[in-house]
């Protein structure tokens, strides 16, 4: 840990905040915890999707990929939450990704060799498939959000994520050291919700 | 049936940068003060540092207004407009004060005059076509002591650059003369701050630190910013970001004459026969509610403030509130503003911490502050690079031409360089136009069955001619601090949803050209104030929120020196 990190604990800097009227600490209750992961996708869908982000960001000499980093339980959870409006148009994205892969290489996308998978989804990037690119720029994002977004959320497990691009870390007290530039501060595997939530 | 609630002085509807100010000076003046806020107190714990949270799914509200009446959007009249996804701002007690940047800028005196100036250096022609350009019916120098007001009533942290004339290179050395120097130095310098502020003194060009209404050292019995990178689109889990729910509101608490109303939604303001407004209809947890006032002050966003007046119909105003004229949504501005010039750079930059608003500004290309002859724009825009810059952003990095978007190339692409790029936010000057309005959408209706305001955006020359030299200045910009990719992407649509919208509600002396006077209120209904950007006659190059905030201080003011005539 560096200095600057012990210097102000979260204690600290907030029994700091004053004139915060009594109202704003009574009003509303808490955020609830994370469900225990309520999820939509059935384990066919499921392998689908891994099938799909395993190329997007695989597993390799620069680490875990968005299997490993849980990519796929990040969208599965979010479908089943904060992403619920678009879960039938995911679906059928899904479905039809799959189809593709039927129709152009003989198999389903989860059975398919890593080259051959890679096949499908360049043909889908460069709009060669009638509408999918849509679906593929919208599993790509989403892929984003699970391998870089807090690990609470499912995605980024063991904060490999953040490893990945070199982000260091919640810090809740950044000290002047903390920003230079010939010097990143430590990795700290921090969740923003406490602990390590790297699962 | 609506409950019929205890008259009160004045009825602010929105306690957010604008309402959440005004009711300071009200209060001190002993008025009676009920406002009408559709959000509530957010506790600061329940700020995280947490970007799906906040930046994306932009869940810091405490209220589902916002996200029920998202204005639709389209570019010329014969489309259908089309739904918007996210909305622009958010409902709290302090409003989208709690979750801004705390950029904290005086627009530049050229901003109040840009058509008489212009027309004086360049000619009659240079004044864009199909604008709707007028001065504003107040100078820089009228709003000046208001600006100071503010500054160190919520407290701002920066340098001046022009204290009664007399320049200091280390501020902002185009700014409008100040009567005295920020209550509180800039937020801290550091190896990226210092890095481009050099690479713009090797071009010539005046670099400073930007203005931020947060905490660079302890003040108004608040600590100071703790840097942890999570400002923009979050709140301050320690108070340190002087938004007005920890500034002028509990300052206002204090007097015992504010009561707030949380979770109100306010529907319709009602005026009587002669026109007069006489209060506020609102909804609460599912009733309806009449707040009885002897004056009015309309102190949502500007999107909210022009819905709301042309929700407003009566006898007296069969068009709308305060629209016998039909200038009511005329004259709107969605601000011209984007990063259209990004820069990869072989060293990591170690911006992930820090404060949004822990930058670096260049105005030399903004305003009128160089010579416009023969370049066919006026106005221009502010640069701006800062710190804060969260993962899921830096991970969305473009190719730059080096890699492709996807699969282990890119994985490696990003381990490298996700936290090697910026991009420069060009705030451009903003003018109306003829074919740039608000009104309100005749399909999408929000859940209490009111239609929700609807955008029309029309294509413009001038803003994007400012844009693209703003871009390419940019560009020069990144070169010299050692980029070794620099791509600009202009973006000749200009922007859909803004959170500084403003016009609308124009300020002016003509009421056949403008809604309110010099002072905010209406040229029609004379106790009915209306505080925010919607009063603007155009946008700066700069963040609008200081320069609302003044405006609201100063027509707050105006009522309690004149409280008889407007109350009647």
């Amino acid at each position: 840990m560096k200095p600057s990190d012990k210097r102000v604990s979260r204690r600290t800097v907030i029994a700091s905040a004053t004139l915060i009227p009594i109202s704003a600490i009574q009003a509303a209750p808490q955020k609830a915890a994370p469900q225990a992961a309520a999820t939509v996708l059935t384990s066919e869908q499921r392998r689908i999707l891994e099938a799909f982000v395993d190329r997007l960001v695989p597993k390799d000499e620069n680490g875990p990929g968005a299997v490993e980093c849980g990519v796929a339980e990040y969208i599965d959870r979010s479908l089943a939450d904060f992403l619920a409006p678009e879960k039938g148009t995911f679906l059928d994205g899904l479905a039809a990704v799959d189809a593709f892969a039927r129709s152009s290489q003989g198999q389903p996308l989860a059975d398919l060799s890593p080259e051959k998978r890679d096949a499908v989804l360049t043909a889908i990037d460069n709009n060669q498939v009638p509408n999918l690119r849509g679906f593929f720029n919208r599993v790509r994002r989403l892929t984003l959000e699970g391998m870089f977004s807090d690990p609470y959320y499912g995605g980024n497990r063991n904060f490999a994520g953040w490893d990945l691009i070199r982000y260091p870390g919640v810090r809740l007290a950044v000290g002047p050291e903390d920003q230079r530039m010939k010097s990143l501060p430590a990795m700290n595997h921090r969740s923003a919700y406490g602990g390590e939530h790297g699962h | 049936m609506a409950t019929n609630l205890k008259p009160v002085d004045v009825a602010v509807i929105g306690l957010g940068a604008a309402g959440g100010v005004a009711v300071l000076p009200l209060a001190r003046a002993g008025l009676k003060i009920a406002a009408l806020e559709a959000g509530a107190w957010i506790p600061p714990s329940e700020f995280k540092p947490d970007e799906l949270h906040n930046n994306i799914r932009r869940q810091v509200t405490s209220g589902k207004k916002v996200w029920n009446e998202i204005p639709t959007f389209r570019t010329n009249p014969n489309q259908p407009a089309r739904r918007n996804a996210v909305p622009p701002m958010m409902n709290a007690v302090g409003g989208t004060s709690i979750h801004y940047d705390g950029n904290s800028w005086r627009f530049s005196p050229w901003d109040f005059k840009a058509r008489s100036e212009a027309i004086k250096r360049y000619g009659p022609n240079s004044i864009p076509k199909g604008s709707t350009l007028e001065d504003w019916p107040l100078s820089y120098e009228e709003l000046e002591p208001y600006f100071d007001t503010v500054e160190y009533e919520i407290g701002v942290s920066g340098k001046a650059g022009n204290i009664q004339g007399k320049i200091d290179p280390r501020g902002n050395r185009f700014e409008g003369p100040r009567r005295r120097e920020y209550p509180m130095p800039p937020l801290r310098d550091t190896d990226f701050t210092d890095h481009m502020q050099a690479a713009a003194k090797k071009l010539g060009w005046n670099p400073h630190r930007g203005p931020a209404a947060i905490n660079s050292r302890p003040y108004g019995g608040r600590t100071s910013c703790a840097y942890h990178g999570y400002c923009d689109i979050g709140g301050c889990h320690i108070g340190a970001k002087n938004s007005t729910s920890v500034t002028t509101i509990p300052a206002a608490l204090k007097t015992k004459n504010l009561t707030i109303f949380e979770r109100a939604s306010v529907t319709r303001i009602l005026t009587d026969n002669n026109g007069k407004a006489t209060g506020v209809l609102y909804v609460r947890d599912g009733r309806e509610y009449i707040q009885p006032a002897k004056v009015v002050l309309l102190a949502s966003q500007t999107y909210e403030n022009v819905r709301l007046l042309l929700l407003s119909k009566s006898k007296a105003y069969p068009k709308g509130l305060s629209n016998n004229h039909g200038q009511v949504g005329k004259h709107y501005i969605g601000h011209w503003a984007g990063r259209e010039c990004i820069a990869l750079f072989p060293f990591d930059l170690n911006i992930w911490y820090g404060a949004f608003s822990q930058n670096v500004v260049i105005n030399d290309w903004a305003d009128d502050n160089f010579d416009h002859s023969g370049l066919g724009f006026i106005g221009g825009a502010s640069l701006t690079v800062n710190h804060e810059v969260h993962p899921i952003a830096a991970a969305s990095i473009p190719g730059f031409g080096r890699a492709p978007s996807w699969g282990s190339k890119w994985k490696a692409f990003v381990h490298e360089n996700a936290g090697r790029w910026i991009g420069a936010y060009a705030q451009c000057n903003t003018f109306p136009y003829e074919n740039t309005y608000l009104d309100l959408d005749p399909e999408v209706k929000d859940p209490l069955g009111n239609p929700v305001c609807r955008i029309t955006s029309g294509p413009k020359e001038n803003e994007p001619r400012a844009s693209a030299y703003a871009a390419a200045k940019a560009a020069e910009w990144f070169r010299s601090a050692g980029a070794i990719e620099v791509v600009t992407a202009p973006n000749p649509e200009g922007p859909v949803l803004s959170t500084h919208a403003v016009g609308g509600t124009r300020m002016g002396d003509n009421p056949e050209t403008s809604v309110v006077d010099k002072w905010g209120f209406s040229h029609e209904a004379p106790n009915l104030g209306v505080l925010s950007g919607s009063v603007m006659g155009t946008h700066g190059s700069r963040n609008p929120t200081e320069t609302i905030q003044a405006l609201a201080w100063r027509t707050a003011d105006h009522l309690v020196k004149n409280w008889k005539s407007i109350a009647g």
